[in-house]
C-alpha cells in the first residue's frame, strides 16, 4: 500500500512536471516584426482626406499625426520602413488662407449641449496656414481633401491660379511641383517602393452628401464635364485607379494595399438627424400644431383629388412628426394646386401654395435627411423669408411659410430620398467590383472597408480590447463631429485593417495598434 | 530505500516550502494552514479549521473545545501579452492576506457547534496603466468576508452530519477607464452581502479512514448601493449622461460566490503517515453574465436600456484534484506535503481580464508543531499557472496569459479539554 501511494505521488510529479507549460511560447517582446516580401522602404500614402488625417472638417496638426497612413507607417518602421514625411498644416485650428484671405473654415468642436444634443460650431479662430506658402522636399503622404478619383491625374489641380474656380484643389497646391503637375505624379516622383491608395470616395460621396442635387454621370466619360456633386462614372473611376496604379508601377512600387469604398449611408452624416423630428414635446413646435393641420387639411383634400392621397401633410399631437421635404422626383402638380385652391384661398395664396407644395410630402424611414439639416429644421428660412415678401406676401405670413421643414419644404440639398440613394449604391456596387479586379490584377492587398464600415454601422458596432465603437454620431468614438471623418481612433482601426491586408498578403507581420490609444471625440 | 529515500525529499520540500491555494478566478482556498500544507484536502479534524471545510467535521474534532487562527500572504503575478500590437503587460498585485478563524464547542459527546470565518474569495489586481483590457478592469480589489455558524450532530460514533448558515459580505473597488468619455470609472461598495448554507456527513468507518462529503450552496453577493464615480470626464456630459453633480451615480451588480461539492478522504498508512486525497467541484456555470445596473447612467450597453451594461462571463464548472500527505516525525512535530490540479473555470474565448485564471499546477508543503494544547502550522505554496490563450471576441481581446503565485501561511491552534 505504501509503495502504491508513493509510487502515485511520484508519478503525480513526474505528470505535473512535464505537463507545465507555465511560460509563453514566444515572447512577443522578443519578436521583431519583419516585412515578409514587401519593401517598406519608402512607403507613400495616395488618397483623399481620410488619408491625409481630416478629421472634424478641417486638416490640422493632430489629425494629421493620427492619420492612417501615419499610423501604419509607424509600425512600419519597426519592420525596415523609413520616414513618413506629411505635408503638415502650421496650426491645430484648421482652415486655410490663400494670400492672406480664408478659403477654408476651422475645425468643428463640441461648444456646449442643449437638450441633450452637442452644440457643434468652427473653432474661433483665423486660419494661419497659406496655400501660397509651398512644401517641398520629400513627401510621403498624398491624401488631398477633397480628391476624386480622376482628381489624382488631372494636371493642373495643383496651379493656384485654378482654386477660385474650383479647378484646383488647395491642399494639392500647398504641396504641388509644378502647375501642371499631377498628384499621382508627385507621389511617383518619390520613389515609393509600397503605397496605400484608398480613393474613390468623393466620386459618390459629394452627390450623396449634396443631397443628391448632383447627376448620375453613368455613361458619360469626359470627367472635364462633371460638376462637383456629380456621381464618377465608374468606367472613369476604374480608368483613373488604373492609371494610378500604373504610374506606381513604372515608379518601381508594385507592392501596396488598395481600399475599396465603404456604403455612404452607413455614416452618421446621413444617419444621426431623424425623419421625424417635430415632436409635440418641443414647447415651439406644438402650440403650431391645430393651426398647421387646418392649413394643411385644404391641401390635403386637393393632393386627395389629384390622386396623390400619399402626399397628404400632418402632424401628430401625440407622436414626433416627419418633416415637410421637396422631391424633385415627384411630379410637379403646383398648377393644379393653384387651380384647385383659387376658389378657396384666392389667386393670390392659391398661386403661392402652388409654388411652395407642388413637389411635398412628408419624408419617411427611407429618407436621409443629412446632418447639416440639423441646425435648420424649424428655423425660418431667410431666403425663402425674402422671396415671399418680394412676391407681395404680408411679412407675417411669410414668416409662417418659411419655416423650414414645416411650412417651407426641406430643400432637396437637406435629403437624400430613397430614389436618389439608388445611384449611389449601384456607384459603390460597380466601384468596389473594380477595385476588387485591380487589386487582384495587380497582386495587391485589399481591404474591405465597406465591410468594415457595415460593422461599425450595426448596432453591435466594433469592438476593441473592450471599447466599442459604432457608426453614432458623437458617441459611437470612431466618427468625428463632421460625420464623415473619422477620429483617431476610427482611423487606428483603418489602420489595423490596412496592416492585416499587407501581413496576409505580403506575409510581414507588421504589428497593429490598439486604436484605444488613440483620441477620440474631444467633449467641452 | 526508496521510501527513505522519499521521506528525505518530502522533508527537504517541506522544510523549503508551504502551502497555498488560489483557485478558479477569484475563490481563494485559503482557509486551514494546516490543510493547504496538504493540498487544502478537507478531512482533516484535529482542530477547528475543518469547520470551513465540512460542518460535520466539528464533531470528530478530539477536544471540547478548538480554537484555531491564521492568516497567509500571497503574491501573484499575471503578465498579458497582446498579440495583435505584440505589447506585453504585467500586473503590479499588492500582496493578498486572507485570514481565518475557526471555534467549535461540543456541547454534548454527540452535538457540536461551530463557528467559521474567513475571507475566501478575494482579488486585488493592478495592471499596467497602457494595458490593453483597462476599459474592462485597471485595479479591482474585491474582498469577501464568510461568517459561518454551524451544527453537527452525530448520528453515529462513525458518522455525522452538520448544517451551516453562510453569511457572506463584500467590498468591491473596481477601478477602469471610461475611453469612450476619455476619462475613467470607478465602482465601488463595501457592503455588498449574501448568504447561503453548507451542508455535511463526515464519516470516520475505522481508526484509519476519514471520509468528508460537503456541500456549500452559491451564495449571491449583491451589491445594493454600489457607487459609479466618474473622473476626468467632461462635466458637461454630467446631465446627458445622467450622473449627478459630482460627475457619481449608483449601481447594482451581483456575484455569484458559486456552489462547491467536495469530497475527502484520509487513510492512515501508520500511525505517523496519512494520506489525503480531495475531489472538488465547483458550480462557475452559474456565473454566465455580468450585470451592472446603473440608476440613470447612460453607460450601459443594452439596446433597449441604456443604463445596463452586460457582460458575457460564461464560466464553466470546474473541478479540482488534490493529493496531501503528513508525515508526524515526533509527537510534536509533522511535516506536510501536497500537489493540486485546479481547472480554470472558463475557457479562452471567454478570457475574463478583471478574474484573470488558468489551469494551476500546484506544489504545497508545511510543518506542524505541537506544544501540549498549542499547535503552530506553518505552510507554503508556490502555483505554476499553464499559460493561455485569450481570444474574448466580446471585448475584442486577443492575447495570452501566464502567471504564477507564491503563498505562505501561518496558523496557530488551541486545543483543550
Amino acid at each position: 500500500m505504501k509503495k502504491y501511494i508513493l509510487s502515485l505521488f511520484s508519478v503525480a510529479s513526474l505528470l505535473f512536471l512535464s505537463s507545465c507549460n507555465n511560460d509563453f511560447d514566444q515572447d512577443v517582446t522578443e519578436i521583431k516584426p519583419t516585412s515578409g516580401e514587401a519593401n517598406f522602404s519608402n512607403y507613400i500614402a495616395i488618397g483623399n482626406s481620410l488619408t491625409s488625417g481630416f478629421s472634424n472638417n478641417a486638416l490640422y496638426i493632430d489629425g494629421q499625426n493620427e492619420s492612417f497612413p501615419s499610423i501604419i507607417a509607424k509600425q512600419l518602421q519597426k519592420a525596415g520602413g523609413g520616414d513618413f514625411i506629411q505635408p503638415m498644416m502650421d496650426d491645430n485650428n484648421g482652415g486655410l488662407l490663400l494670400a492672406g484671405v480664408p478659403i477654408q473654415g476651422t475645425k468643428l468642436y463640441i461648444s456646449g449641449f442643449a437638450d441633450g444634443s452637442p452644440i457643434i460650431a468652427n473653432v474661433e479662430a483665423n486660419p494661419t496656414t497659406d496655400i501660397t506658402k509651398k512644401i517641398t522636399g520629400k513627401l510621403n503622404n498624398f491624401g488631398v481633401p477633397g480628391a476624386k478619383s480622376f482628381h489624382l491625374l488631372a494636371p493642373g489641380y495643383g496651379n493656384i491660379a485654378g482654386v477660385a474656380t474650383g479647378q484646383a484643389n488647395p491642399y494639392y497646391v500647398r504641396f504641388s511641383s509644378s502647375d501642371t503637375s499631377t498628384v499621382i505624379g508627385d507621389a511617383a516622383a518619390q520613389s515609393p517602393t509600397f503605397y496605400t491608395l484608398w480613393i474613390g470616395n468623393n466620386d459618390v460621396l459629394s452627390y450623396a452628401s449634396g443631397g443628391g442635387v448632383g447627376k448620375d454621370q453613368k455613361g458619360n466619360v469626359d470627367p472635364s464635364t462633371y460638376g462637383s456633386e456629380d456621381i464618377t462614372d465608374p468606367t472613369v473611376l476604374g480608368a483613373s485607379i488604373k492609371g494610378i496604379i500604373d504610374a506606381m508601377v513604372a515608379a518601381g512600387a508594385t507592392q501596396g494595399v488598395i481600399a475599396n469604398i465603404p456604403d455612404v449611408s452607413a455614416i452618421p452624416y446621413f444617419t444621426t438627424v431623424p425623419y421625424q423630428p417635430l415632436s409635440p414635446t418641443n414647447p415651439a413646435f406644438a402650440p403650431m400644431i391645430p393651426l398647421l393641420n387646418e392649413t394643411f387639411g385644404a391641401l390635403n383634400q386637393v393632393f386627395a383629388a389629384l390622386g396623390v392621397p400619399e402626399r397628404s401633410i400632418s402632424f401628430a399631437n401625440d407622436a414626433a412628426s416627419a418633416v415637410v421635404i421637396k422631391d424633385k422626383n415627384l411630379t410637379d402638380i403646383g398648377p393644379q394646386i393653384t387651380q384647385a385652391l383659387t376658389p378657396i384661398l384666392g389667386l393670390q395664396q392659391a398661386t403661392l401654395f402652388g409654388l411652395l407644395y407642388g413637389q411635398v410630402r412628408q419624408a419617411k424611414a427611407s429618407d436621409f435627411i443629412v446632418l447639416t439639416a440639423s441646425s435648420i429644421i424649424g428655423q425660418p428660412n431667410q431666403e425663402a423669408l425674402q422671396m415671399l415678401v418680394s412676391l407681395g406676401v404680408p411679412t407675417e405670413q411669410a414668416a409662417q411659410l418659411s419655416i423650414n421643414g414645416v411650412t417651407y419644404p426641406l430643400e432637396d440639398k437637406y435629403v437624400l430620398t430613397q430614389k436618389e440613394q439608388e445611384p449611389v449604391n449601384d456607384a459603390v456596387n460597380a466601384y468596389n467590383q473594380i477595385i476588387a479586379q485591380l487589386a487582384n490584377q495587380y497582386g495587391l492587398a485589399l481591404v474591405d472597408a465597406n465591410t468594415m464600415m457595415e460593422e461599425l454601422g450595426s448596432q453591435s458596432g466594433l469592438s476593441w480590447n473592450g471599447v466599442n465603437y459604432t457608426a453614432k454620431f458623437v458617441t459611437g468614438g470612431a466618427f468625428s463631429l463632421d460625420g464623415v471623418h473619422l477620429t483617431g481612433r476610427g482611423y487606428a482601426i483603418v489602420a489595423n485593417e490596412f496592416i492585416k491586408a499587407m501581413n496576409d498578403k505580403y506575409k510581414s507581420t507588421v504589428t497593429q495598434v490598439n486604436p484605444n490609444d488613440y483620441s477620440g471625440v474631444k467633449f467641452p | 530505500m526508496i521510501v527513505n529515500t522519499m521521506k528525505k525529499l518530502f522533508l527537504s520540500v517541506a522544510l523549503a516550502a508551504s502551502v497555498a491555494v488560489y483557485a478558479g478566478g477569484f475563490r481563494v482556498s485559503l482557509q486551514g494552514v494546516r490543510q493547504l500544507a496538504q493540498a487544502h484536502t478537507s478531512a482533516h479534524t484535529e482542530d477547528a479549521s475543518v469547520a470551513f471545510f465540512n460542518p460535520a467535521g466539528i464533531s470528530f474534532i478530539p477536544n471540547k473545545l478548538s480554537v484555531v487562527a491564521g492568516g497567509f500572504g500571497i503574491n501573484t503575478n499575471f503578465t498579458y501579452q497582446d498579440l495583435s500590437t505584440a505589447q506585453s503587460f504585467v500586473t503590479d498585485n499588492p500582496m493578498g492576506t486572507p485570514i481565518y478563524a475557526a471555534v467549535t464547542y461540543k456541547i454534548i459527546d454527540d452535538l457540536s457547534v461551530g463557528f467559521s470565518f474567513s475571507t475566501p474569495y478575494g482579488s486585488h489586481l493592478i495592471w499596467d496603466d497602457s494595458w490593453s483590457g483597462r476599459d474592462i478592469v485597471q485595479e479591482l480589489d474585491l474582498k469577501s468576508f464568510f461568517f459561518i455558524p454551524m451544527i453537527s450532530y452525530k448520528l453515529a460514533p462513525w458518522m455525522s452530519v452538520g448544517v451551516s448558515y453562510v453569511h457572506v459580505t463584500g467590498q468591491l473597488d473596481w477601478r477602469r477607464t471610461a475611453t469612450a468619455l476619455n476619462g475613467k470609472l470607478e465602482l465601488s461598495d463595501d457592503k455588498a452581502k449574501g448568504s447561503g448554507f453548507g451542508l455535511g456527513f463526515y464519516f470516520k468507518p475505522s481508526d484509519k479512514v476519514d471520509v468528508s462529503l460537503a456541500y456549500r450552496s452559491t451564495v449571491d453577493v449583491k451589491a445594493e448601493n454600489g457607487k459609479a464615480q466618474f473622473s476626468d470626464v467632461s462635466p458637461a456630459l454630467y446631465p446627458l449622461l445622467g450622473l449627478d453633480a459630482n460627475g457619481a451615480d449608483t449601481f447594482t451588480a451581483s456575484l455569484p460566490l458559486v456552489e462547491e461539492y467536495s469530497v475527502g478522504i484520509t487513510y492512515d498508512l501508520t500511525p505517523r503517515w496519512s494520506v489525503s486525497g480531495d475531489i472538488s467541484y465547483y458550480g462557475w456555470g452559474h456565473y454566465k453574465t455580468l450585470q451592472l445596473d446603473f440608476a440613470h447612467a447612460q453607460v450601459g450597453n443594452d439596446p433597449s436600456d441604456p443604463t445596463i451594461s452586460t457582460s458575457p462571463k460564461n464560466f464553466k464548472n470546474s473541478t479540482t484534484w488534490r493529493i496531501g500527505t503528513e508525515y508526524k516525525f515526533t509527537d510534536y512535530i509533522a511535516g506536510r506535503l501536497g500537489y493540486y490540479y485546479d481547472e480554470s473555470p472558463y475557457s479562452n474565448k471567454n478570457f475574463s481580464p478583471e478574474t484573470p485564471s488558468m489551469d494551476q499546477n500546484a506544489i504545497t508543503g508545511g510543518l506542524g508543531f505541537r506544544f501540549g494544547s498549542f499547535g503552530v502550522d506553518l505552510a507554503a505554496s508556490y502555483v505554476f499557472m499553464q499559460s493561455r490563450k485569450a481570444s474574448n471576441s466580446f471585448y475584442n481581446m486577443t492575447g495570452q496569459l501566464k502567471g504564477n503565485a507564491f503563498l505562505f501561511g501561518l496558523g496557530l491552534s488551541y486545543n483543550a479539554f
